[in-house]
């Protein structure tokens, strides 16, 4: 199996709303994929895209293999999803509650609800009404809900969701124990991009509905880099300055990035060059971008050039 | 079908735990409780008179206690009850999954729709014949303490399959229910299409026209407007299975094919 995840110009229209447009997605097996985006931007439309719950206006959608029919066909046997909020039938017990989906996954094991009671600490819950439940338990439930059958591939809109701090890293734990030790393939959106640094191997963006960078582990492992950030009224006679001085800089955004480990150790010492050249630093800082500045970042410079464009 | 039993123990389960079916059961019940009631006053004039009101309106409803007054009240009571008590059932099987946004769970799993549909309208038409039984069985009680006169088993039998049938129709009027649920995503829209059907199905019978208004067929059936063979044809039964069919196809089609946004 090449991927287990694969969209072909997967688009979703509702009317002249564009909700999912031309996504082409490639998961590989075993890869923890962030699918990240501002509220809106077609997250869950895909996800449902994905799991048939909602029909491809265009494009087609494969997973583990398998085509994903519009009635409901797909590898669902080895795929376990947690799709926007966690729901329950509030008047069964939380046992009864994995019990429904241990029948419906035609799981024969009976020990397969202890196993998910346990893995997700809800062993003293087990047989409290589901709609007693707080958020961050029902969130619980949801997840135990799609690790029940062990599948090969989880699906999960927002999984950290209502839960507390602790909860969201024993989450994480789980979920990268379960990619490390058993290779399941997690395809998941969420919130709290920290996280998502944390434990994705690849990153997609998607905004107004299209996909507009994919983050692999190079550049994941880029974009945490440090680098000396140094801005100077003559730019290119500060970038001059520096290579004559051994240190290889890139322009950003009006901003000259140096990622020299001697630049990071000793920035007086750039410092000095520059102004030794004649090309004093109105700015020079040590900094590190993360996954939420680049999120940002890349969601407003879309949202400028679609203005500037629409002007 | 492997995964069939699993989807008709889910739907069951739900069924059993929840309070609806069992409150609209104990709802139901009220229909033998009051056919007793009238028969109580009817056999006992004096009683009656002291009831006053009470004694009126009952002497509308029928004219002697015997068991086939009985029986008959009883059937109508199912007739006109039972659309509404089984619409507020079907709703709650097939609605609350998008009121509990409970569906999503059951749309990527590999039992397949057409299974927890089936599951669905299965557990509908077993709870329709566990009622039909009960409320039979209510009003042969409350018969028997009443000490109504007039009794024979080919009576008491006829009765009992008069109930069943009109059960029946009222179930196949259902898929409709299912499917504006279904669609409706929620408890309202088969409620209000439920009342809609009532006041149509009164309206139309009132014009003559009920044995080519599925809806009205129930009824009719149960005799409120006279004799059935003389009010009822076969065309009445083949709209009612057409419209249960159309019901029916609809609901499959929109489980498989509709977008699940809930």
């Amino acid at each position: 199996m090449k991927f287990a995840i694969e969209t072909n110009g997967l688009s979703k229209f509702y009317g002249d709303v564009r909700a999912v447009d031309s996504v082409n997605l490639r998961v590989k097996p075993g890869e923890i994929y962030g699918f990240l985006g501002l509220n809106g931007a077609g997250k869950t439309t895909t996800i449902r895209a994905l799991l048939g719950m909602v029909r491809p206006s265009q494009g087609n959608v494969k997973v583990l293999d398998q085509a994903v029919g519009p009635n409901g066909r797909g590898p669902w046997a080895q795929v376990g999803h947690l799709v926007e909020s966690p729901s329950a039938y509030a008047e069964l017990t939380v046992r009864e509650n994995l019990e429904i989906g241990r029948r419906l996954h035609g799981i024969k094991d009976s020990n397969a609800t202890s196993r998910v009671l346990e893995q997700l600490s809800l062993v003293p819950y087990a047989d409290r009404k589901a709609g007693t439940l707080s958020m961050g338990n029902l969130q619980r439930l949801g997840l135990a809900r799609a690790l029940l059958h062990q599948p090969d591939l989880l699906i999960l809109d927002e999984p950290a969701n209502g839960l507390d701090p602790a909860g969201v890293v024993e989450i994480r734990q789980l979920l990268e124990a379960l990619a490390r030790e058993k290779g399941v393939t997690i395809f998941m959106s969420s919130h709290i991009l920290t996280e998502v640094d944390r434990l994705a191997t690849r990153i997609g963006i998607i905004h107004r509905g299209r996909l507009i960078e994919e983050l692999d582990t190079d550049k994941l492992e880029q974009l945490r880099a440090k680098r000396l950030a140094v801005q100077a009224r003559n730019l290119d006679g500060a970038r001059l300055a520096l290579r004559r001085a051994d240190y290889q800089s890139s322009l950003r955004e009006s901003t000259i990035m140096i990622e020299d480990a001697r630049a990071l150790d000793h920035p007086d010492e750039v410092a000095r060059i520059l102004v030794m050249a004649g090309y004093s630093p109105t700015r020079l800082a040590v900094e590190q971008e993360n996954l939420e500045d680049h999120f940002l970042r890349l969601t407003s410079a879309t949202e400028v050039a679609k203005g500037t464009r629409s002007k | 079908m492997a995964y069939f039993p699993s989807a008709l123990w889910t739907e069951i389960l739900k069924a059993r735990r929840s309070s609806v079916p069992l409150l609209a059961l104990i709802g139901f019940t009220l229909a033998p409780l009051m056919d007793g009631l009238f028969m109580f006053i009817m056999k006992d004039p004096e009683r009656a008179r002291e009831m006053g009101l009470l004694s009126v309106k009952a002497q509308l409803a029928m004219s002697t206690a015997e068991w086939e007054t009985f029986f008959s009240v009883l059937s109508q009571a199912v007739a006109i009850g039972g659309v509404i008590v089984l619409s507020i059932v079907t709703a709650w099987i097939f609605g609350r999954e998008f009121s509990d946004r409970t569906a999503k769970d059951l749309l990527a799993v590999p039992t397949s729709r057409e299974q927890i549909v089936a599951a669905k309208l299965v557990v509908v038409g077993l709870w329709t014949l566990l009622t039909s039984v009960w409320i039979y069985l209510v009003g042969l009680a409350i018969g028997y303490l009443v000490d109504i006169p007039g009794w024979t088993t080919q009576l008491a039998w006829q009765s009992f399959q008069d109930i069943l049938a009109i059960a029946g129709l009222t179930l196949l009027l259902m898929t409709p229910v299912a499917f504006i649920a279904s669609m409706g995503r929620g408890y309202l829209p088969p409620l209000g299409w439920a009342v809609l059907t009532i006041f149509f199905a009164q309206i139309i019978a009132a014009t003559g026209w009920g044995d080519w208004f599925p809806w009205s067929v129930p009824a009719l059936f149960s005799g409120v407007a006279g004799p059935r063979a003389e009010l009822l044809g076969v065309h009445s039964y083949v709209i009612v299975i057409s419209a249960s069919l159309l019901g029916l196809v609809a609901t499959f089609y929109w489980w498989l094919n509709a977008d699940q946004t809930r």
